[in-house]
C-alpha cells in the first residue's frame, strides 16, 4: 500500500503546484485544497502499510484488539484536516472579495493593479 | 587593591544628558537658568570625575571599576576603564562640553527655539561620547559609539529647512554607522574567538593573544570602524560634509572630540594589536595618505570653515600615522611614539578655537571667507578685533610655531619619523609626507596673517556676502570670543611652561617611549639648543610654508575626487534596491510560488546529495498487495490528473470532489474510521461552499495559459520528490520491527491507564487517536481551534457589506452577469 500512496502522493502534489502556478485564482484555490490532500496522505504513509502478511489489514487504534495500526499519524491528520478546512474557507472569502473589489481573479492583473511600493513601472522614482 | 566603585564614573557619563533633558522642563523664559542647567552637566561631569581619580587614582589594566550587572545571561555589565587614556579623553570631552555649552549661548543668541532643542542634543552627545572612552567591556563601547553617530547626524542635520544639511547628514551617519557595524563585527568576532570581552582583560592579556587569521580580520575591521570615525582616507569627504552643522557644533564633534574616538580606539588597542604584522603598514599608510591629502586640500580652500576641517582630516591623519608607528615601539623597543595624548590635547586646544572664532566671524562681520575678511583688523568693532587676535593666535598654533604646545608636538611627531624610518628606511616618506603638511599649514597661517592684517581700502568690501545673517549683538556676545581664547591661552601656557604641562600629562601618558622625553616635553626654546633632525625637518617646512604661502600658488577652491564617492554610492545603493526589490517583489503569487518549491526541491536534492542512500529504491514493494486499496489508489490519481485538463468550471469542483472522496476511502483501508468521517464531512461541505462561490467570481477569461511546459516541469520534480520522500519514509514504517519503540506505541500503552512515566495518569479512554487529541496534544488541539476560530473571525470581518450587496448580488446573479462590475 506504501507504493500506492508514494504514487498518490505524488501526483496530487504535482497537479496542485501546477495548478498553483496558473493565472487563475480559482485554480490556485484548488492547488491549495489538493495539496492539503497529498500531505495528508504522505503522513498516513508513516504509519506503514495496514496490510498484514496474510493479506488480511489491521485494526483500527482502538483498545481491545490486537495489531493496532500506529495512531500518531492519523492524530496530526485530523488535526490537519480541520485546519485545511479553515484556511480554505478563508481562501474562498478572500477570492470573493478580491473579485469584488477589483473585478478580477487573475494573478497578473492584480499584480499590474498596485505594485507593492505603489508605482507601476517601477525604476528609480 | 580596592576595586572602585563604578557610580561615580557612571553619574559622571550621565550626568550631560540629564542636565541636557533638564532643561527642557524649563519655561521658555528662563534663560539664565537654562544656561546655568546646560553648563552644570558637563561641569559635573568634570568635578566627578576629578573625585573619583583623587579618590582611586588612574588605574591601570588590573584595576577597571567595579560592575553593575545589567544584562548578566550576555556577560554584559557596565563597568568602567579609567585608565590615562579615558581619564584624558573624559576630561578633555566634559571640558569642551562646558566652553561649547557657553558658546552656544552667544552663538545662538536671542533664538530660544534652537537653544531648547540644542541643549539637550548636545548632553546626549557628551553623554554618549563619555561613554564610549570610559566603557570597559567592549560591546559597552559599541553601544555609546552607536550613540555618538546618531547624536552627530541630529547635529548636523540642525537646520530642518536645509535640504543639503539632511543630505550631509545622512553622508555622514551612513559612513561612520557603517563603520560602526564593522566594528561591532570585529569586537564580536573578536570576543567570540579570544573570550576577551573587556578592554582591561585586553590589555592584560595582550602578550598572550595568538596572531591567527580570526584576530587579525578582527583587528581589521575595527580599524575599518576607527578609520571611518576618524574620517580616514578614502571615507574621509563626510567630515567637511559635516561642516553644515552649527558652528559650535562643529568646534565639538568634529574637530575636538567625536572625530577623535577612532583615534582613541586605535589607542585602546594598540597594546593588544600593536604587535600585529599588520598594524604597522596598514595605519601608517591610510594615515599619512590623509595627513598629506587633508592638508593640501586645505590649502586650495577660500571658506575658512572647509579649510579647518580639512586640516582637521590632515591632522587626524597623522595621529593615525602617529599610533601606527607606535606598533613598533610596543615590540621592538623603538621609541617611535610619545606623548600621544599631548599630541591630541594640542589639537583640541587650537582648532576649536578656530571653529569658534570662524563662528564669531560669521556672526560679528558675516563673512566666513578668506577674501572677504580682508583687512579684518582695520575694521571697527571691538569684537572683530578680539576675534581677529584669537584667529591669528590659534592659527600661528596651527602653523606648530615656537612658543606653542603644537610646536612641540610637531616635533615629537618628527622625532617619531625619525625613530622608525631607522627601523624602516622606507618609513622616511612619511617623514617627507609630514613636513609637506606642516608646511601647508604654516602657509594657511600665512595666508590668514595676510588676510587679517592687509591694508588695502575697498577690497574685498563690495563682495562681502554675509553667509549666517549677524544677529543682533546681546550681553553674551563677548561669548563669541571669550572661550576660544581661553582655549588657545592653554596653547601657549603649556608650551611656555612646559613644567605645568608635565606635571599635568605625565599622569596619564603611558606611551613613551623615546627616552629623549622621558621626564617631559621639552622647553619651547630647547630644540634649538639641541638642534637635530626634527629641527632641521621644522625648519623645512616653516620656509617652504613661508614661500607657498605668499605665493600663487594653490588658492583655488578645489573640489576633492573623494566627494563623487558618496553621491555614486548613494544613487547605486538607491538604483540597486530597487532593481532587486522589482525582480523579487514582482506581485506575481506565481513568481513567489514558484521561488517557494524551488527551494524546497534544492533541500531535498541537497539532502539526497549529502546521503545517495536515498535515491536507491527501496526494495520488497508490492502495489498489488490490497486491490481495493490499489483501485482507490487509482481514482485518486485520475481525478487529480483530470483536474487542470477540464474546463468547465462546475465539473472541475466536481472532479476535485472525486478525488477528495477517494482519499477518504483510502483512510478507511488505513484502518482510521476518525479520519474518514471528519474528512468525508468536510469534503461535503467544501464541495458545496465551492459550488457557491463559483457562482460568484467572474469567468475565467479567454488569455492563453501561461507557457504549460516550464509549469509542468516544476510541478513534475517538487511531486516526484515529495512521492519519492513518502516512498522512503512509509517503506522504513513498513519495515519496522513490531516492538520497535514509537511515539504510537507510548500513546497506545497509556491510553487507558498511566504507568511511572505519566506520573501514573492515563487517558482513560479506548479511542486512541482521541485520547491523543484531547489529552496527549490538548494544547495542539485548542491551537488548531484557535486558527479555525480566527479563520472564522477572518471570513465575518472580510465580508462587512454583505447584506448591503445582497441585493446587487441578487440582480447579478440573475442576469447571469457575475460582479464583473
Amino acid at each position: 500500500m506504501t507504493t500506492v500512496l508514494a504514487v498518490c502522493v505524488a501526483v496530487l502534489v504535482t497537479v496542485s503546484v501546477y495548478l498553483m502556478l496558473s493565472r487563475e485564482l480559482k485554480s490556485v484555490a484548488m492547488g491549495v485544497f489538493a495539496l492539503g490532500h497529498g500531505a495528508n496522505l504522505s503522513i498516513l504513509a508513516m504509519s506503514g502499510s495496514p496490510v498484514l502478511a496474510d493479506g488480511g489489514l489491521r485494526n483500527p487504534p482502538i483498545l481491545g484488539a490486537v495489531n493496532l495500526v500506529d495512531p500518531l499519524p492519523q492524530a496530526l491528520i485530523l488535526t490537519a484536516i480541520v485546519i485545511n478546512f479553515a484556511v480554505m474557507g478563508f481562501l474562498l472569502t478572500l477570492l470573493i472579495v478580491t473579485a469584488r473589489r477589483t473585478g478580477t481573479i487573475n494573478v497578473d492583473d492584480l499584480a499590474a493593479e498596485d505594485r507593492p511600493d505603489g508605482s507601476r513601472t517601477g525604476g528609480d522614482r | 587593591m580596592v576595586t572602585a566603585a563604578p557610580y561615580l564614573v557612571l553619574a559622571a557619563v550621565g550626568a550631560p544628558v540629564l542636565a541636557g533633558l533638564a532643561t527642557m522642563l524649563l519655561p521658555a523664559s528662563r534663560r539664565l537658568t537654562r544656561l546655568a542647567l546646560a553648563t552644570a552637566g558637563p561641569a559635573t561631569s568634570v568635578l566627578l570625575m576629578a573625585i573619583h581619580l583623587g579618590r582611586n587614582g588612574v588605574s591601570t589594566a588590573d584595576t577597571p571599576t567595579g560592575t553593575i550587572a545589567w544584562v548578566p545571561s550576555l556577560n554584559l555589565d557596565i563597568s568602567f576603564l579609567v585608565d590615562g587614556l579615558g581619564a584624558f579623553f573624559a576630561l578633555l570631552i566634559a571640558g569642551m562640553g562646558v566652553v561649547v555649552v557657553l558658546y552656544a549661548r552667544a552663538y545662538f543668541g536671542h533664538d530660544a527655539a534652537s537653544l531648547a532643542r540644542f541643549f539637550p542634543t548636545l548632553g546626549f552627545f557628551s553623554s554618549a561620547m563619555l561613554g564610549v572612552v570610559l566603557a570597559d567591556h567592549l560591546l559597552l563601547t559599541v553601544l555609546f559609539w552607536e550613540m555618538t553617530s546618531v547624536s552627530s547626524f541630529l547635529l548636523i542635520g540642525w537646520d530642518r529647512d536645509d535640504a543639503d544639511a539632511g543630505k550631509r547628514a545622512m553622508q555622514a551617519f551612513f559612513t561612520t554607522g557603517l563603520g560602526g557595524f564593522a566594528l561591532l563585527g570585529g569586537v564580536l568576532l573578536f570576543g567570540g574567538h579570544t573570550g576577551i570581552w573587556r578592554w582591561s582583560h585586553l590589555m592584560a592579556e595582550a602578550a598572550t593573544i595568538s596572531h591567527d587569521g580570526t584576530v587579525v580580520a578582527a583587528f581589521v575591521l575595527m580599524f575599518v570602524g576607527a578609520a571611518t570615525k576618524s574620517a580616514q582616507w578614502p571615507l574621509h569627504d563626510w567630515l567637511p560634509g559635516a561642516m553644515k552643522a552649527p558652528t559650535p557644533v562643529s568646534a565639538y564633534l568634529h574637530s575636538a572630540t567625536m572625530v577623535k574616538a577612532g583615534v582613541f580606539l586605535l589607542g585602546r588597542m594598540l597594546p593588544a594589536f600593536g604587535a600585529l604584522a599588520l598594524w604597522l603598514p596598514l595605519l601608517v599608510s591610510i594615515g599619512a595618505v590623509t595627513m598629506l591629502l587633508g592638508a593640501v586640500l586645505a590649502l586650495n580652500q577660500g571658506d575658512l570653515k572647509k579649510i579647518f576641517a580639512y586640516t582637521t582630516v590632515s591632522h587626524l591623519g597623522l595621529l593615525v600615522a602617529m599610533y601606527g608607528m607606535g606598533g613598533a615601539s610596543t615590540t621592538g623597543g623603538l621609541g617611535a611614539i610619545s606623548w600621544d595624548l599631548t599630541q591630541i590635547a594640542s589639537h583640541a586646544l587650537y582648532k576649536a578655537p578656530l571653529f569658534l572664532v570662524v563662528g564669531a566671524l560669521a556672526h560679528l562681520v558675516g563673512a566666513r571667507r578668506l577674501p572677504h575678511l580682508f583687512g579684518l583688523w582695520h575694521r571697527p568693532g571691538a569684537g572683530a578685533k578680539a576675534a581677529a587676535v584669537v584667529l591669528l593666535l590659534s592659527g600661528y598654533a596651527l602653523a606648530g610655531g615656537p612658543g606653542t604646545v603644537s610646536f612641540v608636538a610637531k616635533e615629537l611627531f618628527f622625532a617619531a619619523t625619525t625613530r622608525a624610518s631607522d627601523l624602516h628606511p622606507v618609513l622616511a616618506v612619511v617623514g617627507v609626507m609630514a613636513i609637506a603638511a606642516a608646511a601647508c599649514n604654516v602657509a594657511i597661517f600665512v595666508r590668514l596673517t595676510t588676510t587679517v592684517l592687509g591694508h588695502r581700502s575697498g577690497v574685498g568690501e563690495a563682495a562681502d556676502a554675509p553667509v549666517v545673517p549677524a544677529g543682533q549683538p546681546d550681553r553674551w556676545a563677548f561669548m563669541l570670543w571669550a572661550p576660544a581664547a581661553a582655549l588657545i591661552a592653554l596653547q601657549y601656557l603649556g608650551g611656555l611652561v612646559p613644567s605645568l604641562w608635565n606635571r599635568t600629562f605625565r599622569g596619564v601618558e603611558v606611551n613613551v617611549h623615546d627616552e629623549a622625553f622621558a621626564t617631559g616635553i621639552p622647553l619651547a626654546w630647547e630644540p634649538f639648543l639641541h638642534p637635530g633632525m626634527p629641527l632641521l625637518m621644522t625648519a623645512i617646512a616653516i620656509t617652504a610654508g613661508v614661500v607657498l604661502g605668499f605665493s600663487g600658488w594653490m588658492r583655488r577652491d578645489m573640489v576633492d575626487v573623494h566627494s563623487r564617492i558618496w553621491p555614486a554610492s548613494y544613487r547605486g545603493i538607491r538604483r540597486g534596491g530597487h532593481r532587486i526589490f522589482h525582480s523579487i517583489q514582482t506581485g506575481h503569487v506565481r513568481h513567489y510560488l514558484a521561488v517557494v518549491f524551488s527551494v524546497l526541491t534544492l533541500c531535498i536534492g541537497w539532502a539526497a546529495w549529502a546521503d545517495p542512500a536515498m535515491l536507491r529504491p527501496p526494495a520488497g514493494m508490492d502495489p498489488f498487495e490490497y486491490p481495493a486499496g490499489l483501485l482507490l489508489g487509482a481514482v485518486v490519481c485520475a481525478a487529480a490528473i483530470a483536474l487542470p485538463m477540464v474546463t468547465e468550471r462546475v465539473v472541475r469542483v466536481l472532479v476535485l470532489g472525486a478525488s477528495g472522496f477517494a482519499v477518504v476511502g483510502l483512510y478507511l483501508v488505513y484502518q482510521a474510521p476518525d479520519l474518514a468521517l471528519t474528512q468525508l464531512m468536510f469534503e461535503i461541505i467544501s464541495v458545496i461552499l465551492f459550488l457557491l462561490v463559483l457562482r460568484l467570481l467572474p469567468r475565467a477569461d479567454r488569455r492563453p495559459r501561461i507557457r504549460v511546459l516550464p509549469r509542468l516541469a516544476l510541478a513534475s520534480v517538487v511531486g516526484i520528490s515529495i512521492g519519492w520522500m513518502t516512498l522512503l519514509a512509509g517503506h522504513a514504517a513498513d519495515n519496522r520491527a513490531d516492538d520497535a519503540p514509537t511515539l504510537g506505541k507510548f500513546f497506545e500503552a497509556h491510553s487507558l491507564e498511566g504507568s511511572e512515566l505519566t506520573d501514573g495518569r492515563g487517558g482513560e479512554g479506548r479511542n486512541v487517536v482521541n485520547v491523543i487529541l484531547v489529552d496527549f496534544r490538548g494544547f495542539d488541539t485548542l491551537g488548531e481551534i484557535t486558527v479555525l476560530a480566527t479563520a472564522a473571525l477572518g471570513v465575518w470581518s472580510m465580508l462587512p457589506g454583505r447584506r448591503r450587496h445582497r441585493e446587487e448580488e441578487d440582480l447579478a446573479v440573475d442576469t447571469g452577469q457575475g460582479v464583473q462590475t
